[in-house]
């Protein structure tokens, strides 16, 4: 029982130590979904675009963007995302398969998405959909990085004025037309790249930021793991 | 998956020279192991170890320095840099700072160096970037070790002479030349509880003491300059220089605070530091006695203009410098046309319009002038003036300065005339007011004496902004044809559609922008209660009587500068390449970076017009 308990206390430390590292010498998994709705209970994720920081820089060829096969598509998201049916059926992935993939890459590696509410509560969700080892991982918020700095500044934000195109605006960054997830993925990487440049005047730690605009999740399987 | 595959970077390198040009296997190669950084403004670039490797800058504003912090080049969305460190270790010791903040595509070296291997035209691009940063570093360099630009840009106190020669007030004329014998000086200046009051020179001695036979024993107080100019001590060489040339002095006195002398400078010290000076070419035109030798001497003009150029005196000072020069070529051949024909049988005043009255001259600027009488001359008397005028004309365009193409000359014996005569045409343009007119009569509302007392010519101009303010009508008009030239706002978008014919995609910087700003700045300074003829004093008055927002006149003086500026550089370049001044800028010579600052100078431009009309034209549409 004691050995328990400085073992978790160790980890703890561990931890810790790792956080007040400059941001730099974290991994970060930047992540942007495509749903069929925006309530994680009632709508399907169709696909999932991504890519990584690390080293302080985009690493391009770490993007990826893969279309899960069990979402239903509907006149709406064929609109607004391009995505067919036969798309799904050519390129998706088995859901298991794509999400054991997910996992083995979100290891280690800090989460970033642009408004967690709702991209933790899809990859909860995903994680219901099947059996699968827990995973705690850090996560950021571009969405709350901002709110959070633009309070400091004093400034009033309008209606609109966090989504991720008008945030980019604020520090100049290029405008994309397209909104796949993996254009907002890259998107979503490049604002935090600035964000982390007008921090303040130094270089954050991951600490500084998952207080600023993060927190530590895990998601976990009410299935049995096999 | 590749980073090819990420539609953003794809559209983007596909748009892109050199890239755009390479075929999809190469474009997906070179971008292997890319990466996308983002950096702030001021941030110097790594560019060692891993990242000395290219760089394209995918959205921002990025400076080439040399090492000592020259400006080399300034980059912008879609320009690369890094290219030295990959082919030559950087042996300049290039920097590159960020100047907005930028997000910058960061290549693996590999990928590069086997590109620049497979592909030639690929590595020509390179090779041509690589070569015009060298050329534009070896100017950096040339500027920075140059005689002219080391020795103008010298601060004052490290050539003035510190050992003051000093006098009271009631010292008399005869201790004072006592004390400047005896210390070996040409001037003397003149204390009264340490704050200079008076100077006194070899020359004042001789004209206003010994040539009216003046007792030796007047105190100073009685023969000194008072109040003469001089100049604080923090301030240039060239500063003294312009001050010097502007106000034909030979001594200037050097202080610091309120007026407390600490050093001397003279013309000889001057020369001393330099051997091709403004002041050096005024003192050889004040010397030459005939036109011949004169022409000799203003050969050298045009280098020192380009000299000027070179140092980075700002647009004004050049102006004024090229001002004071062309006076005093005016006066000279004046004096040379009275030597031959004998002194003027009455008093007349020689006037200059336009860029000479302005002081915004360049490389090739034009004659623009005319006389102006006392009283009307009768046969004899015009006789004499249309000879005299004749040879002044002649005079300066053997010197440089070219005829005018509209004949607005004192050679043309319409431009010669009595003070009522000038009054009278003044009031005819201002009442007569039909646009065409008034757009062509609108050089002589610039307008500057050069020769002659000037209270004639101060009385015309009272006259004449007497009449404007009784005459709304006048400005409206004014107002009306100064604004149907438009700045080329969509010129860079036609610039990138076509790209060939002889002129077609060439910018006249003067006419197409500066003419602009100086018409927009006329109609408001004539407007004002008080007559400036320089087009930034004019836009300074009117914001100061409130007819111009404070803002719209401080854009506009920004856009003037920028455009003389450019103009400068682009006459400088063209006259060394080809011996000939040209006012036409090349667009593809400038950076992407330049060509966004000169279209929203032009915008700035059509907002002074829009203002100008609504202040001026409203209601007489």
């Amino acid at each position: 029982m004691p050995k328990r308990i400085f073992q978790a206390l160790d980890r703890w430390r561990e931890h810790r130590e790792i956080k007040t590292k400059p941001w730099q010498e974290h991994s970060y998994f930047v992540l942007d979904m495509e749903t069929t709705g925006l309530d994680p209970k009632q709508s399907h994720v169709i696909s999932l675009g991504w890519v990584l920081i690390e080293n302080g820089a985009i690493q391009l060829d770490t993007a990826q963007h893969l279309l899960l096969d069990s979402a239903q598509i509907d006149d709406v998201s064929v609109g607004i995302h391009m995505i067919t049916d036969s798309d799904v059926q050519e390129q998706g992935r088995r859901h298991a398969s794509v999400l054991r993939y997910l996992r083995q890459i979100m290891k280690d590696k800090v989460l970033v998405v642009h408004y967690s509410p709702l991209e933790l509560g899809f990859l909860k969700s995903l994680w219901q959909t099947q059996p699968m080892p827990a995973l705690a991982f850090d996560w950021i918020d571009t969405m709350q990085l901002e709110m959070q700095r633009r309070a400091r500044l004093q400034e009033v934000i309008g209606e609109g004025g966090y989504r991720l195109p008008a945030c980019r605006e604020r520090y100049g960054l290029p405008d994309y037309p397209g909104h796949d997830a993996l254009t907002d993925a890259m998107a979503t990487a490049e604002l935090l790249l600035a964000q982390i440049a007008h921090f303040n005047g130094h270089e954050p730690s991951l600490q500084e930021l998952v207080r600023m605009g993060g927190g530590r999740t895990r998601l976990s399987s009410n299935h049995k793991t096999q | 998956m590749a980073a090819i595959d990420i539609p953003e970077v794809l559209k983007f390198i596909d748009s892109t020279p050199p890239f755009s040009g390479l075929t999809h296997t190469q474009q997906k190669h070179l971008l292997g192991g890319v990466e996308l950084t983002y950096a702030r403004q001021g941030e110097k670039m790594n560019l060692e170890g891993s990242h000395a490797t290219l760089h394209l800058i995918r959205r921002g504003a990025c400076e080439i320095r040399s090492a000592k912090g020259g400006l080399v080049d300034k980059l912008a969305d879609g320009d690369c840099f890094g290219i030295a460190t990959v082919l030559e270790q950087n042996p300049d010791g290039l920097q590159v700072v960020v100047l907005e903040d930028s997000l910058i595509y960061r290549f693996q070296k590999s990928g590069f160096q086997q590109l620049l291997q497979e592909s030639e035209e690929f590595a020509l691009f390179f090779a041509h970037t690589r070569s015009s940063r060298l050329r534009k570093l070896s100017r950096a360099h040339a500027t920075d070790l140059a005689a002219p630009a080391l020795q103008l840009s010298t601060p004052i106190s490290q050539i003035m002479s510190r050992n003051l020669i000093t006098a009271a007030a009631h010292d008399t004329v005869q201790q004072a030349a006592a004390t400047m014998t005896e210390a070996r000086v040409s001037s003397i200046l003149v204390l009264q509880e340490q704050r200079l009051v008076g100077i006194v020179t070899d020359r004042d001695l001789r004209s206003r003491v010994l040539a009216v036979g003046a007792s030796a024993d007047l105190p100073l107080s009685e023969i000194m300059t008072r109040e003469p100019a001089s100049i604080d001590a923090r301030n240039l060489v060239m500063h003294a220089q312009t001050l010097m040339s502007e106000k034909n002095i030979h001594h200037l006195p050097v202080t610091e605070g309120q007026n407390i002398p600490v050093g001397m400078i003279t013309a000889a010290d001057l020369l001393r530091h330099q051997e091709l000076s403004p002041l050096l070419l005024i003192n050889q035109i004040n010397r030459q006695t005939d036109i011949t030798s004169l022409r000799e001497v203003c050969q050298q003009l045009n280098t020192l203009i380009v000299n000027l150029i070179l140092t980075d005196m700002k647009t004004t000072d050049i102006g004024n410098v090229i001002a004071a020069i062309s006076d005093s070529l005016t006066r000279r051949i004046i004096e040379l046309g009275m030597d031959r024909y004998g002194p003027a049988p009455l008093p007349f005043q020689f006037l200059v319009f336009g860029s000479q009255a302005r002081k915004d001259q360049s490389l090739g600027s034009d004659q623009d002038n005319g006389m102006m009488f006392s009283r009307q001359p009768n046969a004899e008397e015009s006789q004499y003036f249309a000879k005299l005028s004749q040879f002044v004309c002649d005079g300066l365009a053997q010197c440089g300065i070219r005829t005018c193409p509209g004949d607005i000359m004192a050679s043309n014996p319409k431009w010669r005339m009595t003070q009522e005569g000038w009054q009278q045409a003044f009031a005819n343009w201002i009442e007569a007011s039909s646009p065409s007119a008034l757009l062509n009569a609108s050089i002589f509302f610039d307008i500057r004496c050069v020769y002659g007392d000037d209270t004639g010519v101060q009385q015309l101009l009272q006259n004449m902004q007497a009449r404007v303010a009784k005459s709304s009508l006048f400005l409206a008009t004014l107002a009306r044809a100064a604004t149907v030239s438009k700045p080329p706002i969509g010129f860079f978008r036609s610039f990138l559609l076509e790209s060939s014919g002889e002129h077609k995609n060439q910018l006249d910087l003067k006419h197409q922008g500066l003419a602009l700003i100086n018409d927009l700045a006329r109609i408001y300074g004539l407007g004002c209660k008080r007559y400036h003829v320089g087009t930034k004093e004019r836009l300074e008055q009117a914001a100061r009587e409130k007819l111009m927002g404070l803002d719209i006149a401080r854009n506009l003086m920004d856009a003037w500068d920028e455009l003389n500026e450019l103009r400068l550089q682009a006459q400088r370049q063209h006259w060394q390449n080809t011996g000939e001044p040209s006012a036409y800028l090349d667009p593809s010579e400038l950076s992407s970076l330049e060509r966004k600052h000169l279209k929203s100078t032009f915008a700035i431009i059509a907002d002074g017009q829009t203002a100008a009309l609504q202040r001026y034209a409203r209601g007489y549409a």
